[in-house]
């Protein structure tokens, strides 16, 4: 027990993220963004560019993607990111897990650390560059993640709970 | 009897996989083939059909004759491949796993640890019934992609064999049991007359099944005892003859008949507006249309009704098929389920491996007080090869009984599942203001009539809009179109009112009945309307619990519960919406470990 004390999640208290997953948040959503704006993008660009004629009509089609691009990187970037953020709590407590999360549709979960069949962190090169897992904790019907924690907490987080889950009797 | 001591050995399925299996395969490709070459083929006996000569008819008995050697050649060819495949085919039952070995040049070994069984299963086709074979499936939980693992073509013996050692051997393995399990003694302990049959449950097909069950089958070998029989029950006349006829089809040939009568209705309707345009044309064109319209219409509702009504009837017989010879028993720890006259089908699943308790009602069993009754399993991946989805039988879970009086439900499951037999009977109640959010939710946002109105509505303004633009162009033809218009849409409007006034009933009913209990050890949810579903379930098989809420769940202080178990494929949630917003927070204080004692004891 002492070990896991560094888990600012032992007490009872519910705990947020890592204030650092909203600069995740951010440059994921903005990559898919300009990812997706590209791909619809370009046809027109080439429409626009081979076309003899007058295709003035892809130039509008391309003003108005960009025009919706540009809106949606203002919401995904500058307003969701602190709501999510505010709203995402977790409170790993002795023996169950507690995910609160959702803006319009707010999902209260309880996980039972006794139906967990496995935990893993994950970390993909974002959230590496800031420091930062993934827990992700599996039960027979279905899994959880919790976004960004400081690595070695998320580390913590799943030896627990694959402790705690390997003292299930039986599975299913 | 002495395929039950060799532990580790290796053991081949029965040697019809090969000619019987053979046969089946051979069928199928000269079926594929004569398909693909029928047009050559016709073309080829109508060519000689036009000219033959003398020559010509000497060449036919050559030409059939050597068709007929390419197809024993082709059937040798298959034959020989399932010989070869079935010399790699083979199981173990280990100390501590089941394997499967297959493949020729890609071998395959499936491992089956004997804790992950969840059912073992077999089905017999009417051919395979007749040799007394079948195929065995092993369901595992394995996740989302799991299939099933099958054994085809083992002899009856053989697989009542192997099922009662892989049930030995997972209790055993359940246990704990580190040491080679003792070998279960083929005797058996106590003559098996302990067995409670529930009296009058026999009905006319049971005759065909108790011949099925003398004749056996040619290899079907000798029964094998697999444990005590506590619990029995089968169908009684009436239960099978209306579980046939309240099934779905039922309900899909009485909407067919009213939606068809509905249409004469319209016809109808319709044939007043063209006489109400003045012009000579029109008249005799219409006069023309009058004249054999109603007899055409007359005779395609006749037809549909006439081929819903054959439909019907097949799907009764089928469905009296399919369940002709049901038997539920208790053996043991576990329970089976078989069934089916011509198509036989066995289940069997162990009490700790049923996630649930399924009770439900369709409108028209509701209405005579019926219901049936399902075990939720973890159910593995459905290959496409099951027949049984053809005629209506393709449910989830283990169907203990197809039609069952609403009261009898208790004592049935007192005695097929004691473990399940002090299920909570305090119903929580969804909020007040359930009623009304019921109203809007499923009148307004999923009403099928409101949305059929509002369309409607749309495409009527639109046409009138259309006539108003090019109005001058043609003044009587538009008059003409917006009569038309005007009048499919009275139709549509009154179909709304009907399906508006449908919604409205279905929420209300759906607000008197729905709730949820929870006790110590389960929890159950009711959602009613015209059908209703009960879904019950141990507290230990709930694997998370959620509550979700939307802004106006918010300001009305409800809350949507949500338990998912690992029921049929990947996973089921049984969903309540708009439980109180304090029961829902007890409920999920409830769903916490421990919490049941400290829910439990603050009653």
């Amino acid at each position: 027990m002492q070990e896991s004390s560094t888990l600012p999640s032992q007490s009872a208290s519910e705990s947020k993220l890592d204030p650092r997953i909203k600069s995740v948040w951010r440059i994921n959503d903005a990559l898919w963004i300009v990812v997706c704006a590209i791909i619809c993008i370009v046809p027109f660009l080439i429409v626009l560019l081979a076309a003899d004629e007058d295709a003035a009509w892809a130039g509008t089609v391309m003003l108005l993607e960009v025009i919706a691009a540009v809106a949606l990187l203002v919401v995904f970037l500058g307003v969701l990111p602190s709501i999510r953020y505010a709203r995402w709590r977790y409170r790993v407590s002795e023996d169950y897990l507690e995910i609160r999360k959702g803006i319009v549709w707010r999902k209260h979960y309880v996980i039972p650390f006794i139906r967990v069949q496995n935990t893993d962190t994950r970390q993909g090169p974002i959230l590496r560059a800031f420091g930062l897992a993934s827990v992700t904790v599996a039960t027979a019907a279905g899994e959880h993640e919790i976004p960004g924690l400081r690595t070695q907490d998320a580390e913590l987080l799943r030896d627990k709970a694959a402790e705690l889950a390997r003292l299930a009797r039986e599975d299913v | 009897m002495a395929a039950t001591n060799n532990e580790g050995a290796r053991q081949h399925v029965h040697h019809s996989y090969i000619w019987l299996g053979g046969l089946q395969a051979f069928f199928i490709v000269v079926v594929a083939v004569a398909i693909s070459a029928m047009s050559s083929i016709i073309g080829f006996i109508a060519e000689v059909g036009s000219r033959m000569s003398l020559r010509d008819a000497m060449a036919v008995p050559i030409i059939i004759g050597l068709a007929a050697l390419g197809l024993l050649v082709l059937f040798g060819i298959v034959v020989a491949t399932r010989a070869w495949s079935y010399k790699h085919l083979y199981y173990e039952v280990g100390p501590s796993e089941f394997n499967v070995y297959s493949g020729i040049f890609n071998k395959k070994r499936v491992h089956v640890p004997y804790q992950r069984i969840q059912s073992v299963d077999q089905k017999a086709t009417l051919l395979q019934r007749i040799f007394g074979v079948c195929s065995v499936s092993i369901d595992t939980a394995g996740g989302s992609s799991n299939k099933a693992i099958i054994i085809p073509y083992v002899s009856k013996n053989q697989a009542e064999t192997l099922r009662r050692e892989l049930f030995a051997r997972k209790q055993w393995a359940t246990q704990g049991g580190d040491a080679p399990m003792p070998l279960p003694s083929n005797a058996p302990t106590s003559a098996p007359t302990a067995s409670a049959t529930v009296p009058g449950t026999a009905n006319i097909l049971d005759v065909g099944d108790e011949a099925w069950q003398q004749v056996g089958g040619v290899f079907a070998g000798e029964a094998v005892f697999t444990g005590t029989v506590s619990y029995e029950y089968g169908l009684s006349n009436k239960e099978l003859l209306l579980s046939g006829l309240s099934g779905n089809a039922s309900f899909i040939a009485i909407v067919a008949v009213v939606v068809v009568a509905v249409l004469q209705v319209v016809a109808g309707l319709f044939d007043l507006f063209p006489s109400s345009s003045n012009h000579v044309v029109e008249m005799a064109t219409s006069m023309a249309a009058q004249q054999s319209a109603p007899v055409i219409a007359a005779w395609v509702a006749g037809a549909i009704i006439a081929v819903s009504l054959v439909g019907w009837a097949l799907s009764i017989l089928s469905t009296c098929l399919s369940y002709g010879g049901f038997h539920a028993r208790r053996r043991d720890d576990r329970i089976e389920v078989e069934r089916g006259l011509l198509q036989h089908q066995f289940q069997g699943v162990s009490v700790e491996r049923i996630q649930s308790v399924e009770v439900r009602q369709s409108f028209i069993r509701r209405l005579m007080g019926y219901c049936e009754i399902t075990l939720g399993k973890v159910d593995a991946g459905n290959d496409s090869e099951d027949n049984s989805s053809a005629n209506g039988l393709a449910q989830r879970g283990v169907v203990i009984h197809p039609f069952v009086k609403k009261d009898r439900v208790p004592e049935i499951l007192r005695g097929l599942l004691p473990e399940f037999a002090e299920l909570p009977d305090e119903p929580i109640a969804v909020a007040p203001v359930a009623l009304r959010r019921g109203l809007i939710r499923r009148c307004l946002w999923q009403g099928g009539g409101f949305w059929l109105a509002v369309c409607t509505l749309a495409l009527q303004l639109l046409m009138h809009c259309l006539a108003g633009i090019d109005g001058d162009l043609a003044v009587d033809d538009g008059v003409v179109m917006l009569g038309w218009t005007d009048a499919i849409a009275t139709g549509l409007y009154a179909l709304a009112a009907v399906l508006l006034v449908l919604d409205i009933i279905g929420s209300v009913l759906w607000f008197r009945e729905s709730s949820f209990a929870m006790n110590e050890r389960f929890m159950s949810v009711t959602n009613g309307g015209f059908s209703t579903v009960t879904v019950s379930f141990p507290r230990n098989k709930i694997q998370f619990g959620y509550t979700k809420t939307n802004p106006f769940q918010r300001a009305a202080r409800t809350a949507s519960i949500h338990a998912r178990t690992a029921a049929g494929v990947g996973g089921t949630t049984v969903r309540l919406i708009d439980a109180r917003e304090a029961d829902a927070l007890a409920w999920l204080d409830w769903t916490k470990p421990g919490g049941n004692r400290t829910a439990t004891a603050e009653r």
